[in-house]
């Protein structure tokens, strides 16, 4: 983890609210350091993805603020044309729905969109092109069209269309969810590595099991989508009164070493895996 | 159970024995649900046919998208313009010969083309055949009204026949391009055309969503099936289910859209589509490009000399 003075992230007292009626996030506040793995874990529907879109510059918060790269973030501020550029060039988003992300007609046309938006020369798009998918393994899907790739192959190019453009900052939500184990395994794999590589990576789960490998640090938000802890992996997940209150545990679940597993209640049927 | 609830005491006992498993020998025929099953699988179907008669190695196949709709909107132009149906046979032979070409089976090619066309084009056609719409020299006398000669005549089997001549040979070529092109391939083409690169884009995307959309209406679709029991005719029940159906496919939609559009701002889209450029064309792509106008042109000056 390379840490820096300044912290690459800044957001204070967020509040956040869908059609001015349903609470999304309530008074969150946080920042994110240089080269930084950060967890944002909570139940389903605490405002993890929400959290995320705003670090994005996706959507924006009713009220508080959020500078990112020593910039204040605001919509205004994202239709000036260096600012926005600037800003995309440097923050990618993997979204849970890879369905919503690889939207073009073949997978060499998805990964190129990104540099192509931001105006990268050709002969640099194809050779970024080439060497993501080498990196990714996806050779041999480059001109498939998404509607014949698999969950796990869609969440490869979603990725591929991202570290193209070579971001500073990677955001995933909820990166494995529906993926099978081996491209599960890949994945944190990927995400171990990059954040080796310097990438700060800011990412949303409900899932506990190989958090210490993946993350840095992580920041629990309650049902009630406010923040409720702050900590390293091993401070979270050893804290099981936290874990019960953010529904990222069930009571019939028990830790033995670096393992979480749950007895079902009353049913004589012993369950060993994922906690939350 | 979770959360404290209490299991109700029907769900921990077996009603097996209300509704025995045998078979009592009435059967029940598809109804709208397997139709509507069926059609989604059939779509499905026909664009991995279609994507994979593309991929196939052929003449046609080679060719490069951007020459190959020119060509084939240029030979359109001139089945248009054709007057005499010997020219037009002559031209859906040569589609025939394009399709053998490209490796695609003549039988399902012709079915494919002739099975629209009494359907679509003999409405249209089949009253002008009549002496009471085209006069002329009645060839197939079917009787008489009101004193005239009632029948087929020359001049409207004539025109009947043109008409479903160019219909034949313009679907045909329409077909031949649609199977042998890459759906990127003809968004490419059309690109190369002049259509504006935003207007592409959205059928790019529309098209690549249509297979979303009809996951989630066979998901339904399958789901109701699971729960439908009885062969009841509720009609009323069926229109409501297919428009509770019709709103929640809406309003997943929309949901989609919107995240979707924050995919593309997340990747600096600011409503200005940037494309990815294809490679130069090759000398056969101009080759073929070259050979249509030429053909089209050739088609309709030989056309003009034998007449009117």
């Amino acid at each position: 983890m390379r840490l820096g003075s300044e912290p690459l992230l800044v957001a204070e007292s967020l509040s956040y609210s869908y059609l001015e009626r349903f609470a999304a996030l309530e008074d969150v506040s946080l920042e994110v350091q240089r080269g930084e793995r950060l967890a944002l874990l909570g139940a389903n529907g605490c405002g993890k993805s929400t959290l995320l879109k705003i670090l994005a510059g996706l959507i924006f918060p009713d009220r508080g603020s959020y500078r990112a790269f020593g910039e204040e973030v605001s919509e205004p501020k994202l239709e000036d044309e260096q600012f926005s550029r600037g800003f995309r060039a440097r923050v990618g988003f993997v979204f849970q729905n890879t369905d919503a992300q690889v939207f073009s007609p073949t997978v060499r046309e998805e990964i190129a969109f990104g540099p192509l938006q931001l105006g990268l020369a050709p002969g640099e798009i194809e050779a970024r092109t080439n060497d993501v998918v080498a990196l990714l393994e996806i050779g041999d899907l480059i001109e498939r069209a998404p509607y014949q790739l698999s969950a796990g192959q869609k969440k490869r190019v979603a990725i591929a269309s991202v570290l193209v453009m070579n971001p500073e900052l990677l955001l995933f939500d909820e990166p494995t969810a529906g993926l099978d184990p081996r491209s599960r395994h890949w994945l944190l794999e990927l995400m171990s590595e990059l954040g080796a590589a310097g990438k700060t990576i800011v990412f949303a789960t409900h899932e506990l099991e190989q958090l210490e490998w993946v993350a840095d640090r992580c920041l629990v938000l309650s049902e009630a989508h406010r923040l409720l802890a702050e900590g390293t992996p091993n401070e979270i997940l050893s804290d099981r009164e936290l874990l019960l209150r953010a529904n990222l545990i069930h009571e019939h679940t028990h830790q033995h070493g670096a393992l979480l597993h749950s007895h079902p209640h009353e049913r004589g049927h012993h369950a060993t895996g994922t906690a939350g | 159970m979770a959360g404290g609830a209490t299991t109700p005491a029907w769900l921990l006992e077996s009603e097996a024995g209300a509704f025995p498993i045998g078979c009592s020998g009435r059967r029940r025929r598809g109804n709208a649900l397997e139709k509507t099953l069926d059609g989604l699988a059939k779509i499905v179907r026909q664009a991995i046919t279609s994507e994979e008669t593309a991929a196939r190695p052929g003449l046609l196949q080679s060719l490069d998208a951007r020459a190959k709709l020119p060509g084939v909107v240029a030979l359109l132009v001139a089945v248009g313009l054709v007057r005499h149906i010997p020219v037009l046979a002559g031209l859906y032979l040569f589609t025939l010969g394009l399709a053998a070409a490209s490796r695609i089976g003549l039988w399902g090619f012709v079915k494919r083309v002739w099975l629209f066309i009494p359907v679509f084009t003999g409405v249209i056609v089949a009253p002008a055949m009549f002496s009471f719409v085209t006069p002329g020299e009645v060839v197939l006398p079917l009787g008489h009204w009101f004193g005239h000669e009632v029948g087929l005549t020359r001049q409207g089997l004539t025109s009947a026949g043109l008409i479903v001549c160019r219909v034949a040979t313009s679907i045909s070529l329409v077909v031949l391009l649609t199977l042998t092109t890459s759906w990127p391939g003809l968004l490419s083409a059309l690109r190369a055309l002049f259509v504006p690169r935003l207007l592409v884009l959205v059928l790019g995307m529309a098209y690549r969503y249509l297979f979303v959309l009809l996951d989630s209406i066979s998901e339904m679709v399958v789901a109701r099936r699971a729960r439908t029991i009885a062969a009841g005719r509720n009609r009323h029940g069926a229109r409501a289910a297919a428009s509770f159906s019709g709103g929640a496919l809406f309003g997943k939609a929309h949901a989609l859209s919107e995240e979707i559009h924050q995919a593309m701002l997340a990747r600096g889209f600011r409503g200005e589509a940037r494309t990815l450029e294809r490679v130069r064309l090759r000398a056969v792509d101009g080759t073929w490009l070259l050979a249509c106008l030429v053909l089209a042109v050739l088609v309709v000056g030989g056309d003009r000399a034998l007449g009117l």
